[in-house]
């Protein structure tokens, strides 16, 4: 195998991807993703585009899924600059031994930076395939004209890939010195076949027929099945524990305890179940677990009340004093990810003479994580691990870290065969990495003409990435003297005021914290939003004209998404009755992704309940490379939207987690879901960002606007309950 | 123990036969398209049909199952491999994301049309409440039973 190291990957594409390994290397962004292209050589994996022997594509899918079908859009970038089908590329999950290191796939970042490397791979490979052609039909290069998976020149004679191909093997580089090759996906002017169609999610027929996908898909010859026991938080410690009964358990095998992990290795998954619920296990917690304790920490003005908060974002001729016209404090609770799927993982050790000692098959955001993790955890070398990556049942940045992977490394080493271990619905709520609570006070004044003129946001939010559990305990200290890019994600508002500042101090919760879909950005914007909602209400004026009249100059793509939802909600007439509502919001993602969303409501006094009818979502994230893979994601955020804003909060209560199903962590379900218009604002010219993430920072807010309108009532803390209202107007 | 899935006999092992139907199809048979999710009957991941009442297979213990006809996602296409109308809807409307619910969740649909072959929202509201999906395909899913419905209807 021809092996490429990561250095001259990046040296010999000159493109550096953001975003990896921020486990390990913590603000230094540097470790990346490279393509590279070789061709044909079958010998090497390094590639992730390939043109085979007999003239297919084949391609190295090099983001993990999870239902964001970001690699359907790298496949329609490939299938544009080479002139192939969608159909006729063969998309293959490559294991963590197939390529070089990929960065975790988070963040929204998968098109942002994929898009272009994987153009410039297709593009230069198919520019050496038309210089083969031109060699072999002894035409100059210019008279190549581009074919369906081929060339043929202006006297019409033609040559395919699988020609070409079937010749020597030649390997292509590209080299930084020669100009780049024609990029079609990001030609504006080019009448596209791929790029900017709504394109079919690869594998989508797999789903649909019930395909082996997922990680407890895998099956294998004599496996066990296992389980260990998960505390309520990762720093608890066994106190109490009572394993007498469990060797009484039908198809029970063995006990393993190590510390504070107790797991179980039985012959069948009900066994686990059995075996596990014969134990019985008291864990101590360094924290109180519940939420008054959370609310405590969290509470913003008794922090300010101490004094300066310990990060300033923006600080502009600061102000602590001034006739504030809106003086108002909101509250987000703690939030899980309650992906569909449990994760599973399973684990098989092989003798010396194997090419890995070690395989593992789980759905995880970062395979090469889970390798490092395994190496350190086992002793083995990294080049003695394999991971094998599966589509996952929902990531929403909540699976990135060595666990379920762990659980069944443990118990296949303790059995010495492959132990399946499958976690329960239990288990995810007890492992999650939650949403922080977050507590925000927005101070804003403004002049006799209504124009901004301080702005002052301090928050309280618990970690994100420099979250206790994601860090080795010596590093905390040190990094979080810097900033936590989770924490701050969203604070910057699109408004301008010439007084400005933005504060905030992060804290250690007692649950278990990390990356939730749009990390900070949804708290923050619902509490921006709401602010400058209820200030254009105070001012009497409508509420998108005046936020447009406000925002900075620098983002007009902001106003275009709010006057277009406007647009789109004034389709609907509302009832005139009380009760009734509409509310807008708006934000900007990451400074390059830009979202509005209109809500409409109504508050069934009668039945007392809060009924979203109807979403609008306008969204501009640049290029559209698949319209209608946009669209779903809108979608998917409204209804997160609507659980944020209404349902959904991690409930604590007595040193536990005591949310442990969907009946006690309810998720939006088919009768609570509006309706949704959604509309992409294409950007041929801007190059593609993700929106896996981006319309969950103004649903939220849209909804309690709706609220505010239907009844006078402001959410200044979710989830909104029916009974907040009625207490609040009689 | 036998059961009969897809129209095909399979011997249960001794070992398996105080588990549940779903574990028995995923675990023990390796038809792994029926879904484990919450484990209590309540999100739908795992719809079967067994002698064509939808049915919950995470808290069905496959005892139940002995001497019934069990439909899983798996026979659901017709042996040419041709796409039930449901799953074909699916594809044209893009439903899936993440996609593991919706093997239930097309199950769950095909129990509402066998019952109501033309179902207004209220009726797919009342058939689907109970199948959960968390990144929110509802509106497609809903989409998808009418156009379904409707090549169903013309068929017949």
């Amino acid at each position: 195998m021809v092996k490429l190291t990561r250095r001259r990957l990046l040296l010999t594409t000159g493109w550096i991807a953001g975003g990896a390994t921020v486990l390990y290397m913590l603000r230094n962004r540097a470790a990346a993703v490279a393509p590279t292209i070789i061709f044909p050589d079958s010998q090497s994996a390094a590639a992730w585009v390939q043109i085979r022997p007999d003239g297919t594509c084949m391609m190295y899918v090099p983001r993990m899924e999870m239902g964001q079908n970001a690699n359907t859009g790298l496949a329609q970038i490939v299938a544009e600059e080479l002139n192939v089908s969608i159909e006729d590329i063969e998309t293959i999950q490559p294991s963590t031994s197939d390529v070089p290191p990929l960065a975790v796939t988070a963040g929204s970042m998968s098109l942002t930076a994929f898009s272009k490397p994987i153009a410039v791979a297709a593009a230069t490979l198919r520019e050496s395939l038309r210089a083969k052609a031109a060699e072999k039909l002894g035409s100059p290069v210019n008279d190549i004209l581009d074919d369906v998976a081929g060339f043929r020149t202006k006297d019409n004679q033609s040559v395919t890939y699988a020609t070409l191909a079937a010749d020597s093997p030649l390997l292509v580089e590209l080299d930084e010195t020669a100009p780049p090759p024609e990029l079609y996906t990001f030609n504006p002017q080019r009448m596209k076949t791929h790029v900017g169609h709504s394109t079919k999610p690869l594998g989508i027929e797999a789903v649909v027929t019930g395909a082996p996908l997922y990680a407890a898909d895998i099956t294998m010859k004599d496996v066990l099945h296992g389980r260990a026991l998960r505390p309520p938080v990762h720093n608890a410690e066994i106190e109490t524990l009572s394993t007498d009964d469990v060797e009484s358990v039908p198809g029970f095998l063995r006990l393993v305890r190590d510390d504070n992990f107790v797991g179980v290795v039985c012959r069948t998954p009900g066994s686990v179940n059995a075996a596990i619920s014969k134990i019985q296990v008291t864990w101590k917690v360094k924290q109180p677990i519940n939420q008054a304790e959370i609310d405590r920490l969290v509470d913003v003005d008794k922090a300010l009340a101490d004094g300066d908060l310990e990060h300033v974002l923006h600080n502009a001729e600061h102000q602590s004093s001034a006739d504030w016209a809106i003086n108002l404090r909101f509250d987000v609770q703690v939030q899980s990810h309650a992906a569909q799927e449990p994760r599973a993982a399973i684990a098989r050790f092989n003798d010396d003479h194997s090419r890995h000692r070690l395989e593992i098959w789980t759905g995880t955001q970062d395979p090469w994580a889970m390798k490092r993790f395994a190496a350190m955890h086992t002793g083995l070398s990294e080049d003695d691990i394999v991971i094998y990556p599966q589509r996952m049942g929902g990531g929403f940045g909540g699976r990135e870290h060595y666990e379920v992977e762990q659980d069944a490394v443990r118990l296949t080493a303790a059995m010495g065969r492959p132990v399946k271990v499958q976690w329960t619905r239990k288990d995810e709520f007890m492992a999650a990495r939650n949403r922080p609570a977050s507590a925000h006070r927005i101070r804003i004044a403004i002049n006799e003409a209504g124009t901004l003129t301080n702005w002052w946001h301090a928050y309280v939010s618990g970690h994100v990435v420099l979250a206790r559990e994601r860090l080795p305990g010596w590093l905390l200290p040190v990094a979080r003297l810097g900033e936590d890019f989770g924490v701050i994600r969203g604070a910057h508002p699109a408004y301008e005021a010439p007084h400005q500042r933005v504060e905030y101090k992060d804290v250690d919760l007692p649950v278990d914290l990390g990356v939730w879909r749009s990390l900070n950005a949804a708290p923050a914007i619902f509490a921006i939003e709401s602010a400058m909602d209820e200030l254009a209400l105070l001012l009497g004026q409508d509420p998108v004209a005046y936020k447009v009249s406000q925002m900075r100059d620098q983002v007009p793509r902001l106003k275009a998404c709010l006057e277009q939802v406007k647009t789109m909600a004034m389709q609907r007439s509302l009832p005139e009755q009380s009760g009734y509502g509409r509310g807008f919001a708006c934000g900007i993602y990451e400074e390059r992704c830009f979202v509005a969303v209109s809500a409409d409501v109504y508050v069934d006094r009668e039945k007392g309940e809060i009924k979203v009818l109807h979403m609008c979502c306008a969204q501009d994230v640049g290029m559209a490379v698949n319209p209608d893979q946009l669209s779903a994601q809108m979608e998917s955020n409204m209804a997160w939207s609507v659980g944020m804003a209404l349902i959904e909060r991690l409930e604590v209560a007595d040193d536990n987690i005591t949310s442990s199903n969907f009946d006690n962590y309810p998720i939006v379900r088919m009768a609570e879901m509006p309706s949704i218009d959604t509309k992409v604002i294409d950007q041929p010219t801007i190059p593609p960002a993700g929106a896996g993430e981006v319309a969950l920072i103004a649903g939220p807010p849209a909804i309690a606007n709706a609220i505010r309108r239907a009844t006078g009532f402001r959410a200044q803390r979710l989830p909104i309950r029916f009974e907040d209202i009625d207490g609040n107007t009689g | 123990m036998k059961l009969n899935i897809n129209g095909i006999d399979y011997h249960v092992d001794s070992d398996w036969q105080n588990e549940s139907l779903l574990d028995v199809l995923r675990d023990h048979l390796g038809m792994t398209g029926t879904h484990f999710s919450c484990g209590i009957g309540q999100c739908g991941a795992c719809l079967v049909h067994v002698d064509n009442e939808p049915t919950t297979s995470c808290i069905t213990p496959v005892s139940m199952a002995e001497g019934k006809e069990i439909l899983t996602i798996e026979g659901l296409a017709s042996d040419d491999g041709t796409l039930h109308p449901l799953q074909q809807a699916w594809i044209d409307e893009a439903v899936p994301q993440c996609g593991f619910c919706q093997s239930g969740q097309i199950m769950r649909a095909l129990g509402l049309l066998q019952e109501t072959p033309d179902p207004d929202d209220a009726d797919i509201d009342q058939a689907m409440n109970g199948n959960l999906c968390r990144c929110g395909t509802y509106p497609r899913i809903r989409k998808s039973i009418k156009k379904a419905a409707l090549v169903l209807r013309e068929a017949s």
